[in-house]
């Protein structure tokens, strides 16, 4: 307990982090839609489609750009309309299909790994 | 012991010679407030005034403590940050620009700045409110004393939502501590809001390293609308 409540004082930051549960994660195949690239958090949304064809669209969020880029040496350029990602969450605890970024892989590579690398 | 180590190293500094000009506050600065002080100026108020207690009861905050889901933040619609809540949001630069006649402590966040006048000016009793306070400068020694009035009461004093009134002074000590340091206090005053003065834990300005630039962090309302329909409301529940 102690150790959760560690590691929710370490993601509690801002926003809406208050909204996601982070005592688990999830982890999905998508592809872009929507990137904003932009303070106070950057944000994109991906097509998830399920075994039966169903498409959901999820959105993660996560830190605004200048700590992507200071701390994950992330670039803007990283992520477009149309690529093939798999992300993990923490997902909403309301149910909605929407997380917080805790993983981050792009088809060519890219790698934001925020579990490894608590906020301050 | 101790005080042999002391007078050693007191001796070993005089021999060094300063490399830097302590009236001297220019450059890129990252800002660090103590850990547990809780985005404001130390991690508990003075007693709340109950006119205080009430604003702050209403204040629904998306971090901290009291943080919840949604909320009523006013940086959730980028309004200004105000001073000095924008010191205890230190994910962006700050420069500090000195010229004779007056300071300019220039904010990444909301790429905005506020003015310390430094020309002999007394601080204007009648001056309209302003979302940075009005600021005058003054050296006191090897510290920089700021005093500030007239700031905008629709600003939070910290993420937690501590209201203030405009009948608040601010006063502020900046020491530079060493060449890549500089150390600030700062004190609340505001009879109205809090039953006695707020000093903060200080807060520590570091020369930010040479590739730091000064970027373009500003907040967009029509983005943050955007990002409230695509995630904040989706993922906190909001109807």
């Amino acid at each position: 307990m102690a150790i959760l409540a560690l590691l929710f004082a370490l993601v509690a930051h801002h926003g809406s982090r208050v909204s996601y549960d982070l005592t688990r994660t999830v982890t999905l195949n998508g592809v872009i839609k929507e990137v904003s690239y932009t303070n106070p958090h950057v944000y994109f949304t991906f097509d998830v489609t399920d075994e039966k064809g169903k498409v959901t669209e999820w959105g993660a969020e996560t830190d605004p750009p200048i700590m992507l880029e200071r701390r994950y040496n992330w670039s803007k350029k990283y992520l477009k309309y149309g690529d093939k990602v798999t992300v993990t969450v923490w997902p909403s605890k309301v149910g909605a299909p929407r997380g917080f970024l805790a993983k981050l892989v792009t088809a060519d590579g890219h790698i934001l790994d925020h579990q490894e690398q608590p906020q301050q | 012991m101790k005080a042999l180590v002391a007078l050693v190293l007191a001796f070993a500094a005089l021999g060094q010679p300063r490399t830097y000009d302590p009236h001297d506050l220019s450059g890129i600065w990252n800002a660090r407030t103590v850990r547990g002080s809780n985005f404001s100026l130390s991690a508990a108020s003075p007693p709340m005034t109950p006119w205080a207690q009430q604003r702050y009861d209403a204040a629904k905050p998306g971090l901290g403590p009291r943080g919840r889901p949604l909320g009523n933040d006013p940086m959730m619609i980028c309004d200004p940050m105000g001073y000095p809540r924008i010191m205890f949001w230190t994910n962006y630069p700050i420069e500090i620009i000195q010229r004779p006649e007056r300071t300019i402590m220039f904010f990444d966040w909301f790429y905005t700045y506020r003015t310390i006048w430094t020309d002999g000016r007394a601080l204007d009793p009648d001056a309209d409110a302003r979302w940075y306070g009005n600021s005058i400068g003054a050296w006191e020694g090897d510290t920089f004393v700021v005093k500030s009035n007239e700031f905008d009461d629709r600003t939070w004093l910290d993420a937690d939502g501590h209201p203030h009134t405009e009948d608040m002074t601010l006063e502020e000590r900046f020491r530079r501590v060493d060449k890549d340091t500089i150390e600030l206090r700062m004190t609340i005053t505001d009879a109205k809001a809090y039953t006695r003065p707020w000093t903060s834990e200080p807060i520590t300005l570091t020369r930010a390293d040479a590739k730091t630039k000064m970027r373009e962090d500003v907040c967009v309302p029509s983005v943050e609308q955007r990002y409230k329909e695509v995630m904040r409301n989706p993922a906190g529940g909001a109807k």
